[in-house]
């Protein structure tokens, strides 16, 4: 189970300061936090902190400035795709691009990108139209995605499924439907692609933010996830994934797991 | 057609331990040994590097042993020195390393002192220039007391000191850390104990590069198939990253095989199982030849006769 | 294992026509997958890809059936802790057509006496391979007679000449044997012989592509009763070609791999060869040819083989019955133990090295070890007490002791109620067991 820490993001205040004033403190600071969280890698998101222009440069900076204090490997995640490519290059690790929803045009973009960085792609099970509601058809996007991998010669594991959770609060019913995608995509191909979701995204403006991302996280893991974008400093959370792995008989058990499970 | 082969894509390897310390390292040896270091299963060339080949350590005895007479005959008259017989052993015999069993402390037998196993110790050290690796008696109380001084005696040696168990890990662990050697961590034929015993010396802070697992394996013919699993299990979660399964394994080879019955039984009492000679050497040679498919690191091994076969197995199994 | 949309929409014409009633292919892919959807909605699909999807489903490694009840093949995991490794390899001696008669008298009788019993198993070697070295004919086919009146075991007979094979195997038919081997060159004089007699044929090849290319020639001819032959003899590269073999039939399903390997040991010494054979033993050989049969040589191979090939989810289990070690008396202390096979030769093994004639019972606990078994309520007093009456072992000792495991220590008082016995606790451990002899039964 990967844990792609998600705080480096420019939506939170102090990120967006730092992106605006050029100060890597608060950004160093999580990246170095979330490791000693437990996070396997850090994902790095500019968001609208900044202008368009201006994102190119702030994303070669951001992977510079991480890179200095913590050699975790990094999630680039932005919808541009100049700014993904201005990052990889000055990755040291292989990285993995965030992310290709299931439409011709990017899939040219993304997909020879992550050949040439040796990078990963996070795919989405969306097109222009949006997520759907069932998950037949977000199966069915994830094999456009999987037969896209196969001719671009990008190698099964470095593709993560995100099957799209939404706000528990406002879109229930896709909740289950998220579960059966994860559980079919591994149906795909053989080997099969890995999964991800963007977990927090299920708790969105619930009060109960803590709980509902812990058992959605249990859930899905039995279902098949492999990897999830999320508090990587919530302890709690961190020991479900820890636990999850061992209950699957993922990993071996030791008295000790939680600590080995973090001190890697 | 070209048939595109199966590799696997492992994402680490097994730890490297260096046992042994020369006059630079602050020790006496004049060599060293590393083990451990590969990253694919063994002897799989083709999938990764086998950085380092298995070895061999002899088993010596700080009293005489109460062995079968086809090993004892190949030593000759040394048996009642160790230092001579382990001498015999790395000259005659080829052994990578010595491995001195104390014996001679337990207190239901000669209950020798801490300070005169440390002397055994001491001129076995003296007689050879290869890594010791130096396990006490059946009583852990006293193998405590000796280890401390042993260990103190030899600071800087980086001896290979047994045995930590989960149960009595502590003394040995600090005796290492202080005097700077590395320690066999033993569990019972049990994958989850034994990477627990791992991150609890590690948390005393011994560094993983520091230990060796002692798997306890059985004989063959002896429940050898519950040390195999257990090991490959351990290979495969070494090489998948799980740095507290990731030590070098070593196995008791010479002790569990001639425990057999097939080992030591003659031919007139069981003519079905035909002659001891061949027999005895093969149940010794075979336990390591089945250790090794499985990932054994150091083997521990007493028939001269067995050990060379062994040797030549590791040279088919490493020659590329 | 069920085929992955990926596979199958490989193998699909890619025209998204619609015709089957699915927008695309790629969706049409995923409806096979998912099984509801019939592959002969597809109009333009081909017979190649057919026959492709049709053979993906079967077995990862095809069972290879000769001889007597020898079966190769059908092995479905790389590792024995995944499940289970299911046809122990199966072991063959080497007898040349170069010999004499009578020393091919003298091997065969040597190959039959190789049967074994140890810890209350039997081994018995699998069979014989016949090979043709004299270069004539006429003497293969005499020594395969031979050879074949002399045992009942498997055989095996290895040409490179198809007539000469021909003759030998025509009269042998009915024993089913083992035949090669089916090359480049005559493969196909092989494979219809083979076919003919309705008996497996050996394929060898030197390296992977070139035995890939042979097994899709030799499939061609409509046979797969087959049995593959890397052509390696350096011990670490035939290692490596039975770990390709293996992981591309299981992993990959690749089919043309989908046979199991006989291997050859090369080693010229018997006990270096014995050491190489259990390489392959332990490294997914279907079957070995060997050259020594000493029984000194075999019964250590057989036992390692008999281990790895131990289902890890069903312990080998001893009869829970009383069993004597040495020469019994009415003194003879009286041990109780479990059947789980490991467990109770380990304190045979002791017990035994006490030199003390003894009883030891051991308690079916379904092969569990004696915590395990306590633990799941399998080595109850109640349970022993009924054992010790069944067994009789009342009338054989004047004495009144039991000696237990020191796990299970807590069970005394109530056994001895049970009983009327005096219970002696002992060693947790068998390696104790020849200290407290010292000690308590001195």
């Amino acid at each position: 189970m990967l844990i792609f820490g998600e705080r480096i993001n420019g939506m939170f205040t102090d990120i967006g300061n730092a992106l605006r004033n050029k100060d890597p403190k608060p950004i160093q600071h999580w990246a170095v936090k979330q490791q000693e969280g437990g996070a396997h890698y850090l994902d790095v998101n500019s968001g609208p902190a900044i202008p368009t222009e201006e994102r190119v440069e702030a994303y070669e900076w951001m992977v510079n400035v991480i890179q200095e204090v913590s050699d975790l490997p990094l999630v680039l995640d932005s919808t541009n795709y100049n700014a993904i490519e201005a990052g990889l290059k000055v990755c040291k690790r292989p990285a993995i691009i965030n992310s290709c929803p299931a439409e011709q045009v990017k899939i040219e973009r993304v997909f020879p990108m992550a050949i040439q960085y040796n990078a990963g792609v996070i795919g989405l099970t969306m097109d222009k139209k949006g997520i759907p509601k069932d998950s037949e058809n977000r199966v069915a996007f994830a094999m456009e995605l999987v037969a896209a991998a196969d001719e671009y010669g990008l190698r099964m594991e470095d593709l993560f499924i995100d099957p799209l959770i939404l706000p528990v609060n406002v879109a229930q019913e896709h909740a289950p439907e998220v579960l059966e995608s994860l559980r079919q995509v591994k149906m795909l191909a053989d080997p099969a692609p890995r999964t991800v979701l963007g977990l927090s995204n299920v708790s969105q403006k619930s009060p109960d933010r803590n709980l509902i991302n812990r058992t959605y996280l249990a859930m899905a893991i039995a279902c098949g996830l492999d990897a999830a974008i999320m508090d990587a400093n919530d302890d709690d959370l961190v020991d479900v994934a820890a636990t999850a792995q061992i209950l699957l008989n993922k990993s071996i058990y030791a008295d000790s797991y939680l600590k080995v499970f973090r001190s890697r | 057609m070209s048939v595109a082969l199966v590799k696997e894509r492992y994402t680490s390897k097994v730890g490297e331990v260096v046992l042994g310390a020369t006059s630079e390292q602050g020790g006496t040896r004049t060599s060293t040994i590393t083990v451990g270091g590969d990253s694919a299963l063994p002897f799989l060339h083709f999938e990764g590097e086998l950085k380092n080949r298995p070895v061999i350590a002899m088993e010596v005895n700080d009293i005489v042993p109460a062995w079968s007479e086809s090993i004892m005959s190949q030593f000759g008259d040394v048996l009642n020195n160790p230092a001579v017989w382990a001498k015999k052993c790395v000259e005659e015999f080829k052994a990578d390393l010595i491995y001195l069993k104390l014996n001679g402390a337990d207190p239901d037998g000669e209950n020798r002192s801490p300070e005169d196993c440390a002397r055994i110790v001491k001129e076995v050290l003296a007689a050879v220039g290869v890594p010791l690796i130096v396990v006490g008696c059946e009583n852990d109380e006293k193998n405590n007391e000796i280890m401390a001084v042993i260990a103190e005696a030899a600071t800087g040696e980086n001896l290979l000191l047994g045995l930590a168990e989960q149960d009595n890990y502590k003394s040995i662990t600090a005796a290492a850390m202080v005097h700077k050697h590395t320690i066999i961590a033993r569990s019972p034929l049990d994958i989850n104990i034994c990477k627990q015993l791992n991150i609890l010396i590690n948390e005393m802070g011994l560094p993983l590069n520091k230990i060796v697992i002692d798997p306890m394996i059985g004989g063959l013919g002896f429940g050898i198939e519950y040390a195999y699993s257990i090991m490959e299990r351990a290979r495969l979660g070494s090489l998948a990253n799980d740095k507290m399964l990731s030590m070098p394994m070593i196995c008791t080879v010479g002790y569990e095989s001639n425990r057999c019955k097939e080992a030591n039984t003659s031919a007139e009492e069981f003519p079905g199982w035909g002659d001891l000679q061949d027999r005895g050497v093969l149940w010794e040679a075979m336990t390591a030849s089945a250790m090794l498919q499985a990932g054994a690191s150091v083997l521990i091994m007493r028939n001269p006769a067995a050990v060379r076969l062994v040797q030549k197995n590791i040279a088919d199994m490493m020659s590329k | 294992m069920a085929l992955t949309g990926l596979e199958i929409y490989k193998q699909l014409p890619k025209k998204n026509c619609g015709e089957c009633g699915v927008p695309t292919c790629l969706a049409f892919a995923m409806a096979l997958a998912s099984g509801k959807a019939a592959l002969d909605t597809c109009p333009y699909v081909t017979a190649a890809a057919k026959e492709a999807l049709d053979s993906a489903s079967a077995p990862p490694i095809k069972a290879i059936k000769f001889g007597k009840d020898s079966v190769l093949g059908d092995e479905n995991v790389l590792f024995r802790h995944d499940k289970t490794f299911y046809h122990p390899t199966t072991l063959l001696i080497r007898v040349s057509d170069a010999l004499s008669d009578a020393d091919v008298e003298a091997k065969v009788q040597e190959i039959n006496g190789l049967e074994f019993d140890r810890v209350g198993l039997h081994y018995s070697i699998d069979g014989v391979a016949v090979v043709h070295e004299s270069g004539d004919a006429a003497r293969f086919e005499k020594v395969a007679g031979m050879v074949a009146a002399g045992t009942d075991k498997s055989l095996l007979l290895l040409s490179s000449d198809p007539a000469a094979l021909k003759a030998a195997l025509v009269p042998l038919a009915s024993r089913k044997p083992l035949v090669g081997e089916a090359t480049a060159e005559n493969y196909e004089a092989m494979v219809n012989l083979a076919k003919e007699n309705s008996v497996p044929v050996i394929l060898k090849a030197e390296g992977l592509d070139a035995l890939n290319d042979l097994a899709e020639k030799a499939q061609a001819l409509g046979y797969k009763e087959f049995v593959l032959d890397p052509g390696s003899r350096k011990p670490v590269e035939t290692l490596a070609n039975l770990t390709h073999l293996r992981r591309l039939a299981i992993k990959k399903k690749f089919r043309p791999f989908g046979y199991p390997v006989v291997a050859y040991t090369s080693n010229p010494e018997p006990l270096d060869e014995i050491m190489e054979a259990s390489v392959y033993v332990a490294k997914y050989a279907s079957a070995i040819v060997l050259n020594t049969s000493t029984k000194a040589h075999i019964l250590p191979l057989m036992t390692l083989r008999q281990n790895l090939y131990t289902d890890p989810q069903k312990p080998i289990q001893v009869e829970p019955k009383l069993h004597t070690v040495g020469d019994v008396n009415e003194n003879s202390p009286f041990y109780i133990t479990t059947n789980f096979s490991l467990t109770y030769y380990s304190v045979e093994g002791e017990v035994e090295a006490t030199k003390i004639p003894s009883y030891i019972l051991p308690i079916d606990t379904d092969g569990t070890s004696v915590l395990t078994a306590y633990a799941a309520g399998k080595f109850e007093p109640e349970k022993i007490a009924q054992a010790m009456e069944a067994s009789g072992i009342a009338d054989k000792v004047k004495h009144r002791n039991i000696i237990i495991p020191g796990y299970v220590a807590v069970i005394s008082g109530k056994l001895g109620e049970l009983t009327g016995w005096k219970v002696v606790v002992g060693p947790r451990e068998s390696s104790g067991i020849i200290s407290f002899a010292k000690s308590q039964l001195g």
